[in-house]
C-alpha cells in the first residue's frame, strides 16, 4: 500500500476492483463508509455482486480475467477526453521519455511486443529501452508530442481498446462501464483524489502484475499517487503479509527488498555493482543507490563479528540462486513431485489446501522423506498421507508435527497493509506445551549449529558463523526462551563503532547505540541492521531505547488520519509514500484541503524557535527542497532510478504496457483483441501434450464450459485451519459452496441447497449450490458465458465427518504470472453437476 | 330425631373435597400468576414450584372433575320445563315464600352450576394442557391462553356463590358434604322428586 | 437515567456478522452444527444460543441493481413489551433503568407464554426450559460499556447510545421515520430504513397480539371484579334476604 487504511476516508472516488473489502477486510469498510458519508463515490467492479457491491454507487460486472481490457478502455477514455492531470504527468512521470524507435507494440505485432522468442516464451527487452542523451539520461519531449514518447505510445497502444471492443471482452454493461470511467476519471482534477483497492482478485491471474500496472498508469495519469485519498492499495490477505514480504519471505528477496544474490554475483562488490541502480540526473534521489550500505549492514547483523571487511562481510556465506532460477511456490512443488527434495518445513501453512492444484501438492509431498508441519493444529498437510485417494501404506514420508503458539500467546510486531509495524503483547501463556515460532527456530539453529560444529559437513560456515544472541540467560528447562526485544533491536541496527559524518566530521552515533534510522547506515561495516526499512523502529530517545512500534498516541495534526505517533511506519514513519508528488514543483499542495506535506520557507524549528525553510506535515520523501529548486530540488519518486513515476515499465517480463490476454483456461477460442490468446511470457507447465499429467488444462472445452473463480468469506481464514475449528464461525459457514446464477441453475435444474460436484481438468470437489442473483451470465462476443464461484476455506480433515467437503484448490491450475508466479486461481474452467446421494 | 337418609356417598364426598381443594389452589395460584402475588413465595418458595404445582394439581382437578360425571351429569342433563320455572322464581332465594316445582337429588340451580363447572372445567383443563406443552403454533397458545382466562373467570365467580349457597345461605346443606346424610323432612322439602323416587 | 437504545442501519451493514460472533462470545453461547441451505444466512433462525442474527435478503430488480440486505434480528426491547405483559412469573422478565428488557433464568417458570406474546418472534427456550434472548448487554451497560455487537461493528451499522440522540442522529442523516420510534411505546432497537419495513422483512406496524391486549385490559380486571362481585353478592343476599329457613317453607305448604 502506498497509503493506509484510514486514508480511504480522504478519497473522493474509491474504485474497488480485484478485491472485496466488505467480505475480506471488514474493518476497511469503516473508512470507506466514512468517505461515502463525506460524499465520496464507491465504484465496485467484480464478476459477482459482492458484499462490497451492496454499498456501491456504481456496480459494474466483468468476466473474470478481463481487468486489463476494462482498465485499458479507461486509459483510452482518460486520454481521449483530456481528463489527465497534465502538469503531474509531464513533470512527475516518464510520459515525456523517448523510447527506442525499434520498439513495436501488440497492435503492430499481433498481440506481442517486439523481442519475443516463442521457444523460450521470453522477451528480449533490448528494443524496450529509452533513447539516451550524451549524459546517459533518457531523451525527453516535454510537449508529449514526439511519436516515440511514452505518452504517444500509450495513446497508440490503448487506441485499440475501444468501448465496444472492451464490453465485448468483459461482458460489462456499456452504460455501467462508462459510468465507472466517468466517475473515476473525474479524479484527474487537482482537488480530487481517487484510490484503488485491490487484492487477490488482481494478483491471481497470469496477467496479475499487469493488472496492477494498468491501474498504476491510470493513477499516474490522474495524479493520484502520493496524495491523501489516493494511491494504489493492496489489501493484504493476512494481517502480517506486509511484514512477511518486508522480511524477505519470498525466494527472490532478502529482508527489505534486497535481491537474493545469484551464482553470477560472486563477491560483494559484484553484487553491489550489478544490483545498485545508477542515475546521472542530479535531481534523482535514486534511493537504491544506497544498496551497498544496506547489504553490508544486513551482513553485519547476521554474521556479527565474523563478518569482516577482509572476508567480504561473509557475503560468500549467503545462499545463491542459480542464474535465472525461479524458486517460487509452483516450481518448488513441481520439483518436489519430481523427487528433488528430501525434506520440507511446512511452517504456518497448509499447502495441501492452499496450493493451486492441491492434488499435485498432496502427491508431491508423498515424494518427501520427511516433513515438519508447524501449525496450531494438525491439518490436511500434516495428515496428507491419510487423505482422500492416498493409501498410507504407499507413503514413506515421515511427518513431524510441532504445535506452535498462536499470535496471542507471544509478543512481537506485525506490519499491517499500511506498513504500520504495531507491537503486540502476549495475552496468555502458550497452552499445551506449545512454543512460539521464534523459540522453535532458536532451538533448531542451536542444534543444527552444534551438529555442524561437531561433525563438520559440506559448507558449515553459513551456519556456524551466524550471530545469534537472543536467548534469555538462565536455566529454562528443555527449551530456551528468547528475548524478542533483542531481535527487534537487531533489526533496527546498531552503531558498531563511533560513526562520524564523512563531510562534516560530526558524530552521528556512538558505538553500541541503536541506529537512529537507515539514513545513518554505513557500507564499511560500522553499522548493522537486519532490515534497513525498519531502521528507526526501535531507537534511542534521550539516551534510552524506545520501541517506536509500541507507541499509542492518538494525535492527528494534519486531520488526515495519519496518526504519526500511533505505532511506527516504514520508511522513517512516512504514512503516505511518494508524498512529494502531492505538491507542485514549488512544494505547494495540489489540493490545499488535503495537505499531506507542504514546503514552508519559514518553518519554525521547535528547538531554536527560528524560521528556516523546511517541510511540514507527513515525513517527506527526503528533506531536499521541492523539485523546482534549481540546485537541490529532487523528483518525487525517490525509489525509482530516474525519480519518475513509470507510465512505461520496461522492467517487467511481459511488456512495458499492460495488454489484455485471456486466462490460461478460458471460454473463448480466440482473444478478441489479438491473435495471442494467453500471456505469451508465462511459463507453461503443460503444453501441447507435453508435461506432467497433474498440470493438464483444457481451454474452450465442452467438458468444462463455465468460468470459475475462488475467493474467501468473512467467517473463514485462508484454508480455514484457525476458523473451521471454531464452532461460532463454522455454524455460519459450515460447508464448501458454489455460487450459481439463477439462469445457469434453471438451465441445469439446480435447486438452492443441492449438493453439487464441481469438476475441472485436475480435480473435483463437492459443494452446496447457492443459487443467486448475484451472479449474472455474461454476453461475450455474442455468446452467453456463465461464471461460478467457490471459497477455498474447506478441507477434508476437519470437520472430521468430512461435512465441510474438500478444498476448492483441487480445481485450480498450475500456472502463474510471469513476474511473480502467483497462481491463476481467479479464472479457470469447470463443469458443475448434481451429486448423487 | 327425624329419620336420616343418605344423599351423598363417601366417594362423592371425598371427591368433592378433592375437587374443591384443588380448584381453590388453582384459583389462588392463578391469581398469583395474573397479578404477580409474590407473597405466595413464603408458602411455596418460588414461582417455579408454584407453576409445577399448578400444572400437577390441574391434573388432579381434571381427574376429580371427570369422576363427578357419572353421578351428576345424567341428572344435570335431565332438564325440563320445571327447571325453567324453578329458575324463573330464583329458586326461592330472592323472593321468599314462592311455590317451587319439586326437585330431584339436585335442584335446577345445582344442575346449571354443575354444567357450568363441567364446561368451564373441561375448557380450562384442555387450554391449560395446551399451554403446558407449549406447541409451536403461536395462535393455538394465544387461543388457549384466552380460553383459560375466560373459564377462570367462570370459576372465580362460581366458587364463592356455591360456597355461600351450600353453607350459610342454606343451613343444613353443608352436612351433606360432611356426613352425607340429611334429615328426611329436610330432603322432602328440597328434593321432593328424589325422595319420592326413593319411596318415602 | 435516559433510555438507551441501539440504532441499526442496514444501509451501513456489510454482513460481516462480527456482531453475531461477538454476541456469542460475550454471552458464552455455544456454536451449533448447521448445514449450508443455499444461503450465506446461518443458523437459520434465532436459537437459545443465538441472540443476534443477521438476515440476508436478496432483492432482485429488473431495472436497477439488485439489493442484498443485511438486517439484524434480535430482541427489540419494546417499551410496551408483550413478553413482560404476559409473563406470569414476577421478576422473570424485567426492565433495567436504561430500558433493556432482561430475563432472570432463576425466576423463569418455562411457560413460554412470552413466545406467543412477542410481536417479533424473539424469545427462545434453552434445554432447561428457560428463556434466552438478547439482553442489550445489560450487564455491560451497567458497567458503562456499550453492548458488544455495537462495539464490534466496523461500520457503525449498530450504534448504541441515548435513545433520543440516536433518533435525532438518524433524522439528521435523512431518515424521516425511524422504525420503532413510536411503535409499541417505542422500541429499544431502532432501525434506520430507507425503504418500507416490509422490504427488510419487518412488519409495518408491529403489534402485541389482540388477544393479549384483550386479556390484559379486560379479562384481568374482570377476574378481580368477578370474584369480588360474587363474594359481595353473597354477602348482600345474606344481609338483605337472609338464609333459607325450613320454617318459612313450612308456611308455604
Amino acid at each position: 500500500m502506498t497509503n493506509h487504511w484510514i486514508d480511504f476516508k480522504n478519497a473522493n472516488v474509491i474504485l474497488v476492483m480485484g478485491s472485496n473489502p466488505a467480505e475480506n477486510h471488514p474493518i476497511s469498510m469503516k473508512w470507506i463508509m466514512r468517505a461515502k458519508e463525506r460524499g465520496a463515490k464507491l465504484l465496485v467492479v467484480d464478476p459477482r455482486f459482492t458484499k462490497t457491491a451492496t454499498k456501491a454507487d456504481v456496480y459494474a460486472s466483468l468476466r473474470s480475467g478481463t481487468d486489463i481490457a476494462f482498465l485499458g478502455g479507461m486509459i483510452k477514455y482518460i486520454l481521449d477526453n483530456n481528463l489527465y492531470f497534465k502538469e503531474y504527468v509531464a513533470k512527475y512521470t516518464n510520459a515525456t521519455y523517448l523510447v527506442n524507435p525499434d520498439f513495436k507494440m501488440p497492435g503492430e505485432l499481433n498481440g506481442l511486443f517486439s523481442g519475443y522468442d516463442e521457444k523460450s516464451r521470453k522477451y528480449d527487452k533490448k528494443t524496450w529501452s529509452f533513447q539516451l542523451d550524451e549524459n546517459g539520461l533518457p531523451k525527453q519531449d516535454p510537449t508529449l508530442k514526439d511519436p516515440n514518447c511514452v505518452f504517444q505510445l500509450l495513446k497508440k497502444h490503448y487506441s485499440r481498446y475501444t468501448i465496444d471492443k472492451v464490453v465485448d471482452i468483459t461482458g460489462t454493461d456499456k452504460n455501467k462501464l462508462l459510468e465507472v470511467y466517468k466517475a473515476y476519471a473525474s479524479t484527474g482534477r487537482p482537488n480530487m483524489s481517487g484510490t484503488e483497492l485491490y487484492a487477490m482478485g488482481w494478483t491471481q491471474h497470469t496477467v496479475g502484475t499487469q493488472n496492477i500496472r494498468a491501474m498504476c498508469i491510470i493513477q499516474l495519469l490522474l495524479g493520484n499517487i502520493g496524495i491523501a485519498g489516493g494511491g494504489i492499495n493492496a489489501m493484504r490477505g493476512e494481517s502480517n503479509v506486509q511484514g512477511s514480504t518486508d522480511y524477505g519471505l519470498l525466494f527472490h528477496i532478502l529482508p527489505a527488498y534486497l535481491p537474493v544474490p545469484n551464482a553470477a554475483l560472486t563477491d560483494l562488490s559484484t553484487y553491489k555493482e550489478k544490483t545498485t541502480p545508477k542515475s546521472k540526473d542530479p535531481k534523482s534521489v535514486n534511493w537504491w543507490s544506497n544498496r551497498g550500505k544496506y547489504i553490508t549492514s544486513y551482513l553485519k547483523a547476521i554474521y556479527g563479528n565474523k563478518a569482516t571487511k577482509e572476508n567480504d562481510f561473509g557475503y560468500a556465506w549467503l545462499p545463491k540462486l542459480d542464474v535465472g532460477m525461479n524458486a517460487s511456490w509452483l516450481n518448488l512443488f513441481d520439483k518436489m513431485l519430481e523427487g528433488k527434495f528430501e525434506g520440507f518445513f511446512a511452517w504456518g501453512q497448509n499447502p495441501a489446501c492452499s496450493g493451486a492444484n492441491s492434488n499435485k501438492t498432496r502427491k508431491a509431498m508423498s515424494k518427501l522423506k520427511w516433513m515438519v508441519n508447524v501449525n496450531l493444529f494438525d491439518n490436511e498437510t500434516g495428515s496428507f498421507w491419510r487423505g482422500p485417494g492416498l493409501n498410507p501404506k504407499d507413503i514413506q514420508t515421515e511427518v513431524f508435527f510441532l504445535p506452535c503458539a498462536s499470535s496471542v500467546e507471544k509478543e512481537g510486531s506485525i506490519s499491517n497493509s499500511g506498513r504500520w509495524a504495531q507491537w503486540r503483547y502476549k495475552a496468555v501463556e502458550p497452552i499445551g506445551g506449545t512454543l512460539p515460532d521464534g523459540e522453535m527456530i532458536n532451538e533448531l539453529q542451536k542444534r543444527v549449529k552444534s551438529l555442524y560444529q561437531k561433525e563438520g559437513g559440506k559448507f558449515p560456515a553459513p551456519i556456524i558463523n551466524l550471530a545469534w544472541d537472543y536467548e534469555i540467560p538462565g536455566g529454562h528447562g528443555q527449551f530456551s526462551k528468547i528475548d524478542i526485544h533483542k531481535v527487534a533491536k537487531e533489526i533496527n541496527g546498531y552503531y558498531l563503532q563511533d560513526v562520524y559524518d564523512k563531510k562534516t566530521g560530526k558524530l552521528i552515533g556512538k558505538k553500541g547505540d541503536l541506529c537512529t534510522n537507515f539514513v545513518t547506515l554505513q557500507d564499511d561495516g560500522s553499522t548493522s541492521s537486519g532490515n534497513w526499512l525498519y531502521s528507526g523502529s526501535y531507537t534511542l530517545k534521550d539516551g534510552k531505547p524506545v520501541n517506536m512500534m509500541a507507541r499509542r498516541k492518538k494525535g492527528d495534526p494534519t486531520g488526515l488520519g495519519m496518526f504519526p505517533e500511533w505505532s511506527w511506519c516504514w520508511p522513517v514513519n512516512r504514512r503516505i509514500l511518494y508524498n512529494r508528488a502531492s505538491v507542485n514543483p514549488d512544494g505547494q499542495p495540489w489540493n490545499p484541503k488535503k495537505t499531506v506535506i507542504k514546503w514552508d520557507p519559514n518553518k519554525i524549528d521547535p528547538a531554536t524557535k527560528k524560521g528556516t525553510p523546511g517541510w511540514v506535515g507527513d515525513v517527506p520523501d527526503g528533506p531536499a527542497p521541492p523539485m523546482s529548486d534549481e540546485k537541490n530540488g529532487k523528483y518525487p519518486f525517490i525509489m525509482k532510478t530516474d525519480g519518475k513515476g513509470s507510465i512505461y515499465g520496461p522492467g517487467l517480463a511481459d511488456g512495458p504496457f499492460p495488454e489484455h490476454y485471456e486466462a490460461l483456461e478460458c471460454p473463448l477460442q480466440e482473444n478478441i483483441l489479438s491473435k495471442q490468446r494467453i500471456n505469451p511470457a508465462t511459463k507453461l507447465f503443460h503444453d501441447k501434450g507435453k508435461g506432467k499429467d497433474e498440470d493438464v488444462f483444457y481451454s474452450c472445452d465442452m467438458r468444462y464450459p463455465y468460468v470459475a473463480s475462488t475467493y474467501r468469506v468473512t467467517e473463514h481464514w485462508q484454508t480455514g485451519l484457525m476458523t473451521r475449528h471454531l464452532s461460532w464461525l463454522l455454524e455460519m459457514q459450515p460447508q464448501q459452496f458454489v455460487e450459481v446464477s439463477m439462469e445457469l441453475a434453471k438451465e441445469k435444474d439446480i435447486k438452492n441447497g443441492d449438493k453439487m460436484i464441481v469438476k475441472s481438468a485436475r480435480g473435483q470437489v463437492n459443494a452446496i449450490a447457492i443459487v443467486t442473483n448475484r451472479f449474472k451470465p455474461f454476453k461475450v462476443a455474442g455468446s452467453t458465458i456463465h461464471q461460478v464461484g467457490l471459497p477455498w476455506h474447506f478441507g477434508w480433515q476437519f470437520p472430521e465427518d468430512g461435512s465441510g467437503f474438500d478444498s476448492a484448490n483441487l480445481l485450480t491450475p498450475t500456472i502463474g504470472d510471469p513476474n511473480t508466479m502467483i497462481p491463476e486461481s481467479k479464472a479457470f474452467m469447470v463443469n458443475i453437476e448434481k451429486a448423487r446421494g | 330425631m327425624s329419620k336420616m337418609i343418605r344423599k351423598a356417598s363417601t366417594f362423592e364426598i371425598v371427591n368433592h373435597w378433592i375437587l374443591a381443594v384443588s380448584c381453590i389452589f388453582l384459583v389462588v395460584s392463578g391469581f398469583a400468576f395474573l397479578f404477580h402475588l409474590e407473597q405466595l413465595n413464603t408458602v411455596f418458595g418460588s414461582f417455579i414450584t408454584l407453576k409445577n404445582l399448578h400444572n400437577w394439581v390441574g391434573v388432579v382437578f381434571v381427574v376429580s372433575l371427570l369422576a363427578t360425571v357419572s353421578h351428576y351429569l345424567p341428572v344435570a342433563l335431565n332438564l325440563s320445563s320445571e327447571d325453567l320455572v324453578w329458575l324463573s322464581k330464583g329458586g326461592g332465594y330472592i323472593v321468599k315464600n314462592v311455590k317451587l316445582p319439586e326437585q330431584d337429588i339436585i335442584n335446577s340451580g345445582q344442575k346449571l352450576y354443575y354444567l357450568a363447572i363441567l364446561g368451564a372445567g373441561v375448557l380450562i383443563s384442555i387450554s391449560g394442557f395446551i399451554i403446558w406443552i407449549a406447541p409451536g403454533s403461536r395462535t393455538l397458545v394465544l387461543i388457549s391462553h384466552l380460553l383459560h382466562n375466560l373459564s377462570f373467570i367462570v370459576f372465580v365467580m362460581a366458587i364463592p356463590i356455591h360456597a355461600y349457597l351450600a353453607s350459610i345461605a342454606n343451613p343444613g346443606t353443608f352436612r351433606i358434604m360432611v356426613q352425607g346424610t340429611v334429615p328426611l323432612e329436610w330432603a322432602r322439602k328440597r328434593h321432593g322428586k328424589w325422595v319420592k323416587r326413593l319411596g318415602y | 437515567m435516559k433510555r438507551k437504545a441501539l440504532l441499526i442501519s442496514p444501509e451501513l451493514c456489510i454482513g460481516c456478522r462480527a456482531c453475531q460472533v461477538a454476541c456469542k462470545s460475550w454471552n458464552q453461547l455455544d456454536g451449533t452444527r448447521t448445514n449450508n441451505r443455499g444461503t450465506f444466512e446461518n443458523p437459520p433462525d434465532l436459537t437459545p444460543a443465538l441472540y443476534n442474527k443477521i438476515r440476508f435478503v436478496e432483492v432482485p430488480s429488473e431495472k436497477d441493481d439488485m439489493r442484498w440486505l443485511f438486517v439484524s434480528q434480535r430482541c427489540m426491547h419494546c417499551d410496551d413489551a408483550g413478553c413482560m405483559k404476559i409473563c406470569p412469573s414476577p421478576g422473570a422478565l424485567y426492565r433495567t433503568k436504561e430500558g433493556a428488557v432482561v430475563f432472570d433464568k432463576d425466576k423463569c417458570i418455562g411457560c413460554k407464554l412470552c413466545v406467543a406474546a412477542c410481536p417479533f418472534d424473539v424469545p427462545r427456550y434453552d434445554k432447561n426450559d428457560k428463556i434466552s434472548k438478547c439482553t442489550l448487554c445489560a450487564d455491560r451497560i451497567a458497567e458503562n460499556l456499550e453492548p458488544l455487537c455495537a462495539k464490534t461493528c466496523p461500520t457503525g451499522a449498530i450504534k448504541f447510545g441515548d435513545r433520543d440522540e440516536l433518533i435525532a442522529e438518524a433524522q439528521k442523516a435523512g431518515y424521516q421515520k425511524v422504525y420503532g420510534q413510536n411503535d409499541l411505546g417505542g422500541l429499544g432497537a431502532l432501525y434506520a430504513f430507507k425503504e418500507p419495513p416490509k422490504f427488510y422483512g419487518m412488519d409495518d406496524k408491529p403489534q402485541i397480539p389482540d388477544s393479549v391486549i384483550f386479556w390484559h385490559k379486560v379479562l384481568k380486571p374482570l377476574a378481580v371484579i368477578g370474584l369480588g362481585g360474587a363474594v359481595a353478592a353473597s354477602l348482600l343476599h345474606y344481609a338483605v334476604v337472609g338464609p333459607k329457613k325450613d320454617k318459612e317453607e313450612n308456611n308455604d305448604e
